[in-house]
């Protein structure tokens, strides 16, 4: 080849190849798929609980305290006819908690494990471990689809996780019929739930949304915080045996209240309006403040009478 | 990813510099172009570096702590609150009739009531936080030149942008990590503030106290978008430990819902 032609030649191939090595930053300023950020969630978590303290650990959510839920009529029906001693039945004193509720409530505190690829090294998932009765999660990062819609709902559900600018976002389909909270508000099989898991320093921050077109009238949305501490030990599982505590409980029984049953003792013994007390999408938004006020206001009038 | 580039470039440069010197000649060329489009970290504003949009309409969804932030609790409720002796002398003094103190609109415990936020740069250095409940403003300034001034309900806070994680480990003035970081936070430190309420019944905290803030921003598949202000409230005289609670707004199309409403004085 001429000199001039080799010249030329290699001068193109060094072009191309200057501006492959140059390409993904490029891409990056101009909005396209980058590789995404990946932010080390691994480690132990303490729940910071400076937020519902009595209602998160123990003695846990009062009978017919529905406040701050966006449950529809539905789902408070079945939510007032929950009757505790439920847990009390065989069948029931084992059950772990939901992953609609685990990640809230008792604490929890818990470990955050890492699934690495033997061969590729890459992390293909995360384990939650410490949750209540051991109903422990696995957050598969490695691209796998959701089970059929016939498959089997568990009480961890199916998980399902992808980076988001730095934010774990995780799906979780396949969940049992279960609760949002430990005071029978329900939340159904068909449910959905999306969280973030958005980690700052030794802060580890989660919102969570649930949405069931069962049981809510829009989406149920929490946040809950944990601090990274190096110093937790988990505790073991819990070994749950189970016993007869209801030797009056005739077969086939169901421990629930009957339809139409009220529980205004929540409402009582915290001066508020007994429908204040039952929920619904209305009453999360401020606007609700002043007809709570006057709801207050005309049931003190009632009462002075 | 400035400095990324040029460390690739000279690398690169280096290699080429050994085999073929008119190689050489067009990598530079390249890499001065690609230099001059990325413009230097200076020349960027607080605005223009923005990693998300906090601005718009949002409201607060109360879905926790409803009893405690939808009404006033009564008089010595401060459950949750890791109050120290100190402080709960404080609460306990609370006098009812002061309901509705604009001290309960405090910087400290300011997202915890049920409002509507307007948020909006002011200029390219500070976003703007209005409050219709109590009719309050905060302003996060990013400009750390400017002076605290005296202390006030709102207090002095300092705004950065920072990387979901923290800021990346750096070997060499490189960041050391798979990718570099995308997305991002905004973090807050209140201090400077006047005594104010962590909640409507007087559950105070102190002029000594310091607020910790991370602002972050989510969007489910329903459409919906979301604010989380996770805040840390730190007071060596009323509190035992720090105050950690996270709030969440809802992002509104417009401001038709906004409804100032005053606090008392």
């Amino acid at each position: 080849m001429p000199r001039v032609g080799r010249t030329l030649s290699s001068t193109i191939l060094a072009l191309l190849a200057t501006a492959s090595l140059h390409a993904p930053s490029s891409a990056q300023g101009q909005g396209q798929a980058a590789p995404p950020t990946m932010v080390d969630l691994a480690g132990s978590w303490t729940m910071s609980n400076e937020e519902e303290l009595l209602i998160r650990i123990d003695p846990g959510p009062e009978l017919g305290n529905f406040t701050g839920f966006p449950i529809n009529a539905a789902g408070r029906q079945k939510a007032l006819s929950w009757n505790s001693t439920i847990q009390a039945v065989p069948e029931h004193q084992a059950r772990p908690h939901p992953a609609q509720y685990s990640m809230r409530g008792p604490g929890p505190n818990f470990h955050m494990g890492e699934v690495i690829d033997p061969v590729s090294r890459r992390l293909i998932g995360y384990t939650i471990t410490g949750l209540f009765e051991n109903a422990n999660r696995t957050i598969w990062l490695d691209g796998r689809p959701h089970p059929s819609e016939f498959a089997e709902h568990l009480w961890n559900g199916f998980s399902t996780g992808e980076w988001e600018n730095g934010m774990l976002k995780v799906t979780t389909t396949h969940m049992k019929q279960a609760f949002l909270q430990r005071n029978g508000i329900p939340s159904s099989p068909y449910a959905v739930m999306t969280e973030y898991f958005i980690r700052h320093g030794n802060l580890l921050m989660m919102i969570s949304q649930v949405d069931d077109p069962i049981y809510l009238d829009e989406p149920m949305v929490r946040t809950q915080t944990w601090r990274w501490n190096p110093n937790q030990r988990e505790q073991p599982i819990g070994q749950v045996e189970i016993a007869e505590e209801l030797p009056d409980l005739k077969p086939g029984d169901v421990p629930h209240y009957p339809l139409g049953t009220r529980h205004p003792e929540y409402a009582d013994a915290n001066g508020l309006p007994f429908e204040a007390t039952l929920g619904g999408k209305e009453t999360l938004y401020p606007e609700y403040v002043d007809k709570l006020k006057e709801m207050m206001r005309a049931g003190e009038k009632r009462g002075s009478r | 990813m400035a400095v990324e580039a040029s460390v690739d470039c000279a690398t690169m440069s280096r290699g080429f510099i050994r085999r073929v010197a008119p190689l050489v000649i067009v990598g530079a060329a390249v890499c001065a172009l690609s230099a001059q489009q990325t413009p230097a970290p200076a020349s960027r504003t607080p605005r223009s570096a923005s990693p998300i949009d906090l601005t718009g309409n949002w409201v607060s969804v109360v879905t926790e702590e409803w009893l405690w932030r939808m009404t006033t609790p009564r008089k010595g409720d401060y459950t949750s609150i890791p109050l120290s002796d100190e402080g709960r002398r404080i609460a306990d003094q609370w006098d009812p009739s002061t309901d509705g103190s604009c001290k309960a609109y405090g910087a400290g415990g300011l997202m915890r009531i049920p409002t509507r936020l307007r948020i909006s740069w002011r200029g390219d250095d500070a976003l703007s936080v209005e409050t219709d409940a109590g009719q309050q403003t905060r302003l996060l300034r990013f400009d750390r030149a400017q002076a605290p001034g005296s202390r006030s309900l709102q207090g002095h806070s300092l705004a950065e942008w920072e990387p979901v994680g923290g800021q990346p480990v750096l070997r060499n003035g490189r960041a050391i990590g798979a990718a570099p970081p995308q997305g991002g936070t905004l973090k807050v430190v209140t201090t400077n503030m006047t005594e104010g309420w962590l909640r409507k019944n007087g559950v105070a905290y102190s002029e000594n106290a310091s607020l910790l803030e991370y602002w972050d921003r989510v969007a489910f598949p329903n459409g919906d978008v979301w604010l989380i202000v996770t805040s840390v409230v730190s007071d060596p005289r009323y509190l035992v430990n720090d105050y950690t609670t996270s709030m969440h707004f809802k992002r509104e199309p417009d401001g038709s819902k906004w409804r100032p409403t005053p606090c008392r004085a």
